[in-house]
């Protein structure tokens, strides 16, 4: 009988149930916040 | 105060105004040079400014809060999950006591994607929980978005880390069913919003970790369906490593749907992938997927073609328990062949790296 009956299905695969996207961390970003004080003052002095 | 004594004091307090003009400046300066260091991936020069920028302080509690946010987030790349959580956790006690709220659902989200690396499941549901709340109270849709696309992960990580060894998928305790299926239900949540902004980056995501829940679940059927919309989208954006991750998962799927010709078309496209983006670890588990599956379908030359493939990348790489695999895998190809003396030749070599690697299971089989 053909050996494949010993490769169990979950010996098939390395990856622990699928890879997984990746995390999404939220960012605060101080170029983009000096940005927006920069063109606020330039709106003020106008 | 005489006229004299006054101007000493002006000049002080100049003094002392120029002096805190020049920290401030120089904190912001060492701060964007690390921001843009973690932005071309360095993360630990990136680090090494921010705790710079730290040491000379600021006054601007927006400026720090950045700080430690991109600090947490160096870090959290960087795989340093300890030091990702202080700076976070210093992120959230700052925001809070200033009362900056959109910060503190920044903070909260970070948070709680930390914990759940940590395997601290039900504080990491406390902060997706909190990240919810006040991106729903200040009608931030991106952040109400994040907040159940982060919920769903910590849901499917709690679901694998309660019990993974030996069972198959659909076959797992309730316990852990129950975890899936509700990181089943926050990525459903989260695919409604970010259709309704049109944001296909995010969808992208969230079809891939949806098909992996569904797998996990048993649904293999909703699986292959949201990894071929992930497959879609990784597409629209040329991201190949997405592309590749979509092929790999689909494949996954196709086997345990005994579509076995079907699964090896997309373990192939994994492998022509893994080898333009020259990732050896992945291209030997495509290698090692691929001789698996054409032993499914009883093909044991090419299933011999692809394990040799893996064996020879296992080596390179130092993988022993790779390697080990590769060997058990090829002895039984090689006994479904009639070849018992190479049959003979890999089952040592798997016993062999067995012992060596401590494989008490791996042992055993080689014995049998």
């Amino acid at each position: 009988e053909a050996k494949s009956s010993a490769v169990a299905s979950s010996q098939i695969l390395h990856s622990d149930g699928g890879e997984m996207e990746p995390e999404t961390m939220e960012t605060k970003s101080l170029t983009d916040f000096f940005s927006k004080m920069h063109m606020g003052s330039v709106m003020n002095r106008q | 105060m005489d006229e004299k004594g006054s101007m000493l004091s002006v000049q002080g307090e100049d003094q002392s105004c120029h002096i805190r003009y020049r920290m401030e400046a120089s904190c912001l300066e060492l701060a964007l040079e690390g921001e843009r260091l973690c932005k071309v991936g360095d993360y630990r020069a990136g680090v090494s400014f921010f705790e710079a920028a730290i040491q000379v302080g600021t006054e601007d509690l927006q400026v720090l809060s950045a700080i430690y946010s991109q600090l947490g987030n160096a870090y959290f790349h960087l795989h340093d999950y300890g030091k990702a959580l202080e700076f976070h956790h210093h992120d959230l006690t700052l925001t809070r006591t200033v009362g900056d709220l959109m910060g503190e659902a920044k903070a909260s989200g970070n948070l709680g994607n930390t914990l759940k690396v940590l395997g601290r499941f039900d504080e990491a549901v406390i902060c997706c929980q909190r990240h919810l709340d006040i991106s729903r109270d200040i009608g931030d849709k991106v952040g109400q978005a994040r907040a159940l696309y982060n919920f769903g992960n910590v849901y499917h990580a709690k679901g694998k880390s309660i019990c993974w060894s030996g069972a198959e998928p659909g076959d797992f305790p309730e316990e852990v069913m129950t975890a899936l299926r509700q990181a089943a239900e926050y990525y459903e949540a989260n695919l409604a919003i970010v259709m309704e902004l049109g944001d296909r980056a995010a969808q992208g995501r969230t079809y891939g970790n949806l098909g992996n829940t569904h797998y996990l679940l048993g649904n293999f059927r909703s699986a292959v369906s949201s990894h071929e919309q992930r497959l879609l989208i990784a597409k629209e954006f040329g991201d190949r490593s997405a592309e590749r991750r979509a092929y790999c998962n689909l494949g996954n799927a196709y086997i345990f749907l005994e579509e076995f010709e079907v699964a090896s078309e997309h373990y192939k496209r994994t492998l022509q992938l893994a080898r333009q983006l020259k990732d050896r670890a992945v291209e030997a588990q495509a290698c090692y997927s691929l001789g698996n599956t054409y032993t499914l379908l009883q093909d044991y030359e090419r299933a011999i073609d692809y394990h040799l493939k893996h064996l020879i990348i296992a080596q390179d790489l130092n993988d022993r328990i790779g390697e080990g695999r590769a060997c058990w895998s090829l002895g039984n190809a090689h006994t479904a062949l009639g070849n018992h003396d190479q049959a003979m030749h890999f089952a040592e070599k798997h016993l062999e790296i067995s012992k060596e690697t401590g494989d008490r299971s791996g042992e055993l089989t080689a014995r049998m």
